[in-house]
């Protein structure tokens, strides 16, 4: 065991991080220069594209120290969003050791902040690293000065490094060896590995990355998962050198995978704890949290008989992402479709994009709401994930709200501006911290508002410098109504929102104008409004189209008109039919781009 | 969809092309003649035309092509009388009047001309004097279409027109002089064009009493400078204006609004268009012409090579026809009432069988969706569009595509 390692990789998207795997694992003969493919780590085309990682995964590698020894080095990857941060902290939990990657040229950067943040809580020792000093402008002085000051551990022996060109890629193997501690664990006690990510695969079923932090398994051991008593028989254990090598066993320390005969993701929960049947763990590791979907909106197909094909894409889907959730609904303006849930937004535009991506699907996605808690006046408890099925107010005692904690990392320079963002969003500051030219704002604020385009306005605000990261807190009352969106006086439940009462006039003579920029103009006059109840709040006009016409068509034309027309009836037919009203896919989000600036 | 619901008139036996329509009778024919030259090209132009090059035009050469590629064509026309004649471009006011006058000549000797066909040039002004004129009315063509355009000095020259607003009521002028028939082309919703400017223009026009006239709205069509370069031009609202105001005015002033864009005093229409509208027969000679032709064997479109050093090559190579292609039965009703649904007046019921050799229900589908948004009306037997399917033609038109 002393002559294990493991660590993570803790970096801003950009400052390197898989480049830098990269060469680590090509450094220890993990894949010959033929199988190296760039940047094997991310290997789903939305996160190359994306430049995130969405699953976590691992490489066993052997190195070869200075000092004469073969080192185990356990490289675990760590996924990079606020939507993930649940998958974060038990990657990072996983690990004794963590490589901070700082860009030697730019500084720290606030997204790197929060998961050094979440390292050093779990006691992990953090290595800093200065990337990028083949480039002219790198500062090391300076960015060893900012991790100092906004991170607050020692940075002077930070080491110099290159990624790109490998330069001191050997000397933070050393370091991980010199400074990293060894795992700690008994291998006679009872087993308990820590699954750090799960996932399906169409052979073997689902396969489970652990950290075995104390005990051994071995295949034919009968596993028993301690957050819901399941057992399973397990079939292989193994490491990833990043290819799959079996292996006989597993022990305290290391860091593999398991294969136990498995149907389903959701049995293998991330967080939880594996242990044996028949000789198990008094107590699980701590940190579990059962996962639940934060985000939900409706996926719709366009077509509506690609409604049997959605429901196979999510089905697919599902098999490898066990928080993604989805149920049948209704709606009377979209169809059948599928009410779904999301850990946040990015992960809710990650499905979006490969169900249209890999499966082909043409869909209209409503906007993203959260889980309402309605207390009815006979005491019963709903919880709400469709603003369109809020109960009717007179027999509502209250509607709660989720509140979150935010916590933001930004540059000083941005303050003013995020706060006033804050506030506009109904947050309650709880605290604000100075770490160096680094400010930490701590605040209360209704999810919906974060959810709606919180995070967008952030970035923006903040140049891209903020960084976010949340958690839920608790259910609050408060004063929230329906908004409805009645097209040519039709109701269309799709576009229905929950607001609160004191923005309620706002968000909808916003939204309405929004709509009236996104519907396209029509044969006739088409009514946009806003409406509260019975009430209107808000009404625009999309004017008729007065004419549609070819001007000329003679004898040579007729090939060339037709074509044209058949593209005029090929974009209608990506619009949806509402009573006789043509609605774009994009109109479906519109509140999401309604900008409060103004 | 629509094409499940076609019940053959005779049914044959499903080759490759599967079932063709069948005619009963042959629809009138007319003749197209493409003359592919211009002096230059204008931003806007998407027809077939290029800019004279220094060496000149090769007139005679390609006068010899036209003619061979008549002959070669004649097998298909045989013993069909011909209607009317559109020598069109490009330019053809650029062809000498004597050779004109050839090649009507050598037209009356190989197809059985109407004695009384329309045989209508196209003119540019600039390019054309009343000698010219005087010249061309001799040789036998007794309807002049003069592109006017505009009247005012700088649409013209946004439009990229080599004349000015004297060359243009010159032109007018001596055509009116010299021909019976006149039709004057104009364009509105022009970039900058303000309502009281495309008033002027039309008053302009008005004064000089043609017996015809087009009023184009300015499309910015695909591969044209202007589709490169898109000019600012008047938004939807505003140009609907404009055509709610020509339209009003020369109804007022004694025109017929008788298609999208094309307005007559009573008898002046143009014959030769609508014999396009009302799906007849045309046989198109010259660079890139198009043409449509009904047999017993069913309906072709044809094309010419499009380039003329292509043409002038396949006059060598014997070989006019670039592109042939039958008429499969599911595309006919479209490209009926694309054609037919831009007459005002509308169509008899049996036109439609007459020209696609289809029974009416196949038209049936699309007919009654529209009839249903209001876009058509029918009165006895005629089917016509209404006010509001003829300003939203290309929806009213939509419904007869195939899926």
């Amino acid at each position: 065991m002393q002559h294990i390692r493991n660590f993570s990789i803790i970096a801003h998207i950009d400052h390197g991080k898989s480049t830098l795997a990269d060469r680590i694992i090509h450094l220890c003969g993990g894949l010959s220069d033929r199988e190296m493919e760039a940047q094997v780590l991310d290997s789903m085309d939305i996160e190359r594209e994306r430049g995130i990682t969405i699953k976590a995964q691992t490489a066993a590698l052997s190195y070869r120290a200075r000092d004469g020894q073969v080192y185990n080095l356990n490289l675990i990857d760590t996924p990079g969003h606020v939507d993930f941060s649940y998958e974060v902290s038990r990657s990072l939990a996983a690990c004794e050791g963590g490589l901070l990657v700082v860009d030697a040229s730019q500084g720290v950067e606030a997204q790197t902040v929060a998961n050094c943040y979440t390292a050093l809580e779990q006691g992990v020792e953090v290595v800093p690293v200065l990337n990028k000093m083949d480039l002219p402008q790198a500062n090391p002085d300076g960015a060893k000065q900012e991790i100092e000051d906004v991170i607050g551990i020692d940075a002077s022996d930070a080491i110099p490094c290159s990624a790109k060109t490998g330069l001191g890629v050997e000397d933070i193997l050393e370091a991980v060896i010199a400074r990293i501690p060894p795992p700690k664990g008994d291998p006679d006690a009872p087993l308990k590995a820590l699954i750090i990510d799960s996932w399906f695969d169409n052979y073997v079923g689902v396969v489970m990355l652990v950290r075995v932090v104390d005990g051994t398994l071995k295949p034919k051991d009968k596993i028993l998962f301690m957050s819901n008593g399941n057992q399973h028989l397990c079939e292989q254990v193994g490491v990833f050198t990043p290819k799959s090598q079996p292996r006989e066993t597993l022990s305290a320390g290391q860091v593999g995978f398991i294969i136990a005969g498995i149907k389903e993701l959701k049995s293998a929960k991330v967080g939880d704890t594996i242990t044996l049947a028949g000789k198990p763990a008094a107590t699980p590791l701590a940190g579990f949290k059962e996962i639940k979907p934060q985000v939900f909106a409706g996926l719709y197909p366009v077509e509506s008989n690609e409604y049997d094909q959605l429901r196979e894409s999510l089905e697919k889907l599902r098999l490898n992402d066990a928080s993604l959730q989805f149920e049948p609904e209704v709606s009377q303006a979209l169809g059948f479709g599928f009410r779904c849930g999301f850990l946040g937004l990015l992960h809710m535009e990650i499905v979006q994009e490969r169900l249209e991506r890999e499966f082909d699907m043409n869909l209209i996605t409503t906007a993203p709401t959260v889980v309402y808690e309605v207390l009815m006046k006979d005491g019963t408890v709903e919880q709400v994930s469709n603003p369109s099925k809020l109960p009717d107010l007179s027999k509502v005692e209250e509607v709660r709200e989720p509140i979150i904690k935010a916590v933001i990392f930004l540059p000083q320079e941005y303050v003013g501006p995020v706060i006033t963002l804050c506030n506009q969003k109904r947050g309650a500051q709880v605290d604000m911290l100075y770490h160096g030219r680094q400010v930490q704002l701590i605040y209360d604020m209704p999810m919906n508002e974060v959810v709606m385009d919180f995070f967008d306005k952030l970035k923006s605000v903040s140049r891209g410098y903020a960084s976010l990261d949340y958690e839920f807190k608790e259910y609050r009352a408060a004063d929230l109504v329906k908004l409805d969106v009645l097209v040519s006086s039709e109701k269309v439940d799709a576009l229905s929102i929950i607001v609160h009462r004191a923005n309620s006039q706002y968000r909808g003579r916003e939204l309405v104008a929004k709509l009236r920029e996104l519907i396209p103009r029509q044969m006739f006059d088409v009514a946009i409004q806003a409406a509260i109840g019975s009430n209107i709040v808000a009404r625009e006009t999309i004017k008729a189209l007065r004419k549609n016409v070819l001007a000329k068509c003679y004898g040579g034309d007729i090939t060339r008109k037709k074509k044209l027309l058949e593209k005029q009836k090929e974009g209608k037919k990506r619009m949806k039919q509402v009573g006789n009203v043509e609605i774009p896919q994009e109109a479906f989000l519109a509140v999401l781009r309604v900008d409060e600036g103004k | 969809m629509a094409e499940a619901r076609i019940i053959p008139i005779a049914p044959r036996a499903a080759g490759s092309g599967g079932w063709a329509p069948q005619l009963s009778a042959s629809p009138p024919l007319a003749l197209y003649v493409h003359f592919p030259w211009c002096v230059q090209k204008c931003p806007y132009c998407d027809f077939n035309s290029h800019a004279v090059r220094d060496d000149g035009i090769p007139e005679a050469a390609y006068r010899a092509a036209l003619v061979a590629d008549l002959e070669s064509a004649l097998p298909q026309i045989w013993g069909r009388r011909v209607h009317s004649i559109f020598i069109g471009g490009g330019t053809p006011s650029l062809i000498s009047p004597d050779g004109l006058d050839e090649l009507l000549t050598a037209i009356r000797m190989r197809v059985q001309l109407d004695p009384l066909a329309e045989i209508t040039l196209e003119a540019n002004p600039g390019t054309v004097d009343a000698g010219r004129f005087k010249a061309f009315r001799q040789a036998g063509v007794n309807r002049l279409s003069v592109g006017i355009q505009s009247f005012d000095e700088r649409h013209l020259k946004a439009l990229g027109r080599i004349h000015g607003r004297a060359d243009a009521i010159a032109a007018a002028e001596a055509a009116l002089t010299h021909f019976e028939a006149v039709n004057l082309d104009l364009m509105y919703a022009l970039p900058g064009q303000t309502l009281a400017e495309a008033d002027a223009d039309l008053t302009t026009a008005l004064a000089l009493g043609p017996g015809h006239l087009s009023c184009y709205h300015l499309t910015l069509e695909p591969n044209t400078a202007f589709a490169a370069n898109p000019p600012e031009v008047p938004d939807p609202d505003a140009s609907a204006d404009m055509q709610d105001r020509i339209e009003a005015r020369l109804g007022d002033a004694g025109y017929r609004h008788y298609e999208t864009s094309a307005f007559a005093k009573p008898g002046r229409e143009c014959r030769h268009n609508l014999n396009y509208w009302a799906f007849g027969d045309y046989l198109g000679i010259g660079a890139g012409a198009h043409g449509k032709l009904s047999s017993h064997e069913g309906i072709v479109r044809e094309a010419r090579p499009k380039h003329p050093a292509a043409y002038l090559a396949a006059h060598h190579s014997g070989s006019f026809v670039a592109e042939r292609r039958s008429l499969g039965a599911a595309e006919l009703p479209f490209e009926f009432m694309m054609n037919a649904l831009r007459l005002n007046q509308g169509f008899p019921r049996h036109l439609f069988t007459e020209r696609t050799g289809l029974p009416f229900e196949a038209a049936e589908p699309g007919l009654l969706k529209a009839r249903q948004q209001g876009l058509i009306e029918t009165d006895g037997d005629t089917i016509r569009p209404t006010t509001r399917g003829r300003h939203f033609l290309n929806e009213l038109l939509m419904l007869f595509l195939a899926e």
